[in-house]
């Protein structure tokens, strides 16, 4: 079973973020493989060890030929990688990005499942799994939290507010899966010092096709601007006189918790 | 080398990462002694596959000596390839968990670096392949602890000098009596190394060294509680008593008595001595480190007189005495990796200046660090007490700093 999954280099959140002028985030220093990517990789590498055989493949997209992030994927058992690295990517907006990663999977061969997380950690639109999907013309199965494969189909639980929906499709498709999915490993020594060998195909927009498709000259969106959340609001204060409890009691009734 | 490689860096964040999540919880029961540091070890091991690797290289080394033993005439090129194979390229792998584990609790080093770093290194230095394969394998891989028991009440730095521990023979048997104290892992080893001197009914100074092997429970064979001590609690140190402890010829080392004393026995010894105060290093420089770390935001953060400590230059004399430690320190485990990769072995002498630097300003850095947390500082709550008991020690075993210095002196004055 050839399983790809998608994952992004962000940059380190324990560094305080910065924004360029036309509003795009600061993407300098060393990138990391975002976190909620590792649950994807996890997950693949369980797939293909639960099938008895096939190999995991990543794609990625870049502005320069950062591999940093690809490494800890890689290291923790990703058989090889597929780099999207393009100065012409900077600045694409969602789209873009599901264009390039599609023609990316295409790229990868021939590939029974992709998995992605929900959305990253940097730019949260959580649009991309869906329009790879629609690109691709596969079933998207969305905010998996237990993927099973059996017989040319995949069943998801699909998280929702109230528990859960069990969803089938028939592969190839894409499925993005939550964090907590599974537990990440930890790469093995023996894994990083293998990955920096691992093959990494590093492809322009003209060698997917997508001239001019890509960065700020593909993009439909762009950013006007862009403010701090609001704080957060103080909370309520009461003196205790004796009664506070009934206070707590009928606080927790409205959010019907009890 | 001015700066770790991309993979260590992987391998830093990675183990960094598993002693936050893993260790660091139990930093509390480690420090007061309710717990046992072997299970989290063995979980290091596995998770990054250090136990595969161990066992794997250990039964590549068997294989390959045995291979020789059957074809002397290619043994020799093929030793040097074993040697060069197990350290080039490896030492940072080696380095590095030691340096995070010591970020926590250094004690865990200890206890891990005596069983798979001195007792397997003792095993396979002076073991026949048989002796290897039936304690070393288990020791490397962790699935054994093992203690090296040389000190005794009254022989500490003169371990060989007034050693009392004895073997006598009585037909094919040795009869084992002493006992032993400062003995890591003693309480709960699974392997002992003991180390004894053979009564032929000799004078005490002209008694042969020899080294036996024991399980844990054998008859005659106690093992203490853990001792209390200054620091390191998250390493057991406890005492052996041994009262007529019968072993046949298969647990003396190297299974004959001719195999002890000689040049490669001492060259074996000191190999090890070189690796175990180069470890020292690597130690100073986690305790060095993590102190750093904590020191530097408390003096941003702590406010007497109106402004933050950082203000004040005596604080920042600390702060400045502490990364020159560390750049010093750093530099030094540099040096052993790239001596290592270049396939260099380091003089006995040259770890010993290193360990003996390494260990007195890691143990001045931490009490330093002590003193700029002031009152705080002095409370358990404050990591940095533990790390100054903890770093203290490193003055102390694998070879007092007065020791270090005879070392370095009787080179210079060869």
């Amino acid at each position: 079973m050839h399983v790809v999954v998608c994952v992004k280099q962000i940059p380190d959140p324990a560094v305080p973020g910065a924004l360029n002028a036309d509003h795009t985030l600061k993407r300098e220093g060393k990138p990391i493989l975002d976190e909620s990517d590792s649950y994807g990789v996890e997950m693949a590498l369980q797939l293909v060890d639960a099938a008895g055989g096939g190999e995991v493949t990543l794609i990625s997209m870049a502005a320069n030929e950062e591999t940093a992030g690809l490494r800890t994927a890689l290291a923790m058992g990703a058989a090889k990688a597929v780099l999207v690295s393009d100065p012409a990517c900077a600045g694409s907006d969602a789209l873009g990005t599901a264009k390039a990663l599609a023609k990316a999977v295409e790229r990868a061969g021939s590939v029974d499942l992709v998995l992605t997380a929900t959305e990253s950690s940097d730019g949260y639109t959580g649009t991309v799994p869906a329009q790879m999907a629609e690109l691709l013309g596969w079933p998207a199965l969305t905010f998996a939290k237990k993927v099973d494969i059996a017989d040319g189909t995949v069943t998801i639980q699909r998280q929702t507010e109230a528990g859960y929906d069990t969803v089938q499709a028939s592969l190839p498709a894409l499925v993005s899966v939550t964090a907590g999915v599974v537990e990440p490993r930890y790469p093995s020594f023996k894994g990083i010092m293998a990955a920096k060998n691992k093959p990494v195909d590093i492809c322009t927009a003209a060698d997917l096709g997508l001239d001019g498709q890509l960065g700020w000259a593909g993009a439909r969106q762009t950013i006007t601007n862009v403010e701090n959340a609001p704080a957060r609001q103080a909370g309520e204060k009461f003196e205790d006189d004796g009664t506070g409890f009934e206070k707590v009691v009928s606080f927790l009734e409205n959010l019907k918790v009890i | 080398m001015f700066e770790w490689s991309e993979e260590h860096q992987m391998i830093r964040s990675a183990v960094r990462e598993f002693v936050e999540k893993e260790v660091r919880p139990h930093r509390e029961e480690l420090e007061h002694g309710d717990m046992a540091p072997y299970e989290l070890l063995r979980k290091l091991y596995k998770t990054f596959g250090l136990d595969v690797m161990a066992g794997a290289s250990f039964d590549k080394r068997i294989a390959r000596e045995e291979a020789a033993a059957l074809a002397p005439m290619a043994s020799a090129s093929d030793d040097a390839d074993g040697a060069s194979e197990g350290s080039s390229g490896n030492a940072g792998m080696t380095m590095l968990p030691i340096i995070e584990l010591c970020r926590c609790s250094p004690g865990m080093v200890t206890a891990m670096g005596v069983s798979v770093g001195l007792t397997a290194a003792a095993i396979n230095g002076k073991g026949t392949i048989a002796q290897r394969k039936r304690w070393a394998r288990d020791i490397a891989t962790m699935e054994k602890i093992g203690a090296w028991a040389i000190t005794e009440p009254n022989s500490g730095s003169d371990a060989f000098g007034s050693m009392q521990a004895t073997a006598r023979l009585d037909g094919d048997e040795f009869v084992l009596n002493g006992s032993k104290t400062f003995i890591t892992n003693g309480p709960y080893a699974d392997t002992i190394v003991f180390i004894c001197k053979l009564d032929e009914g000799n004078p005490l100074n002209e008694r042969r060294v020899v080294q036996f092997v024991l399980d844990a429970g054998m008859p005659g064979l106690e093992q203490s509680k853990p001792l209390r001590k200054m620091g390191m609690h998250s390493s057991p140190t406890g005492m052996l008593f041994l009262d007529d402890v019968r072993v046949g010829y298969d647990r003396l080392l190297g299974e004959t008595l001719e195999s002890f004393g000689g040049k490669a026995g001492r060259e074996a010894s000191k190999a090890t001595f070189t690796m175990e105060r180069t470890g020292v290093a690597a130690m100073a420089l986690g305790i060095i480190e993590r102190c750093l770390e904590l020191c530097v935001p408390y003096a941003k953060e702590r406010v007497q007189f109106g402004q933050p400590i950082g203000n004040y230059q005596l604080i920042q004399l600390k702060l400045a005495n502490m990364e020159v430690a560390r750049l010093n320190v750093q530099n030094l485990v540099f040096r052993v990796l790239e001596m290592s990769a270049a396939g260099k072995g380091m003089s006995l002498s040259e770890a010993s200046a290193m360990k003996l630097y390494s260990a007195q300003i890691a143990t001045q850095v931490a009490m330093e660090a002590v003193q700029l947390f002031g009152g705080n500082g002095y409370m358990a709550e404050y990591e940095v007490e533990q790390l100054a008991r903890d770093a203290k020690v490193l003055q102390i075993y694998a070879g007092t700093d007065e020791i270090q210095i005879t070392h370095i002196a009787k080179a210079l004055l060869a």
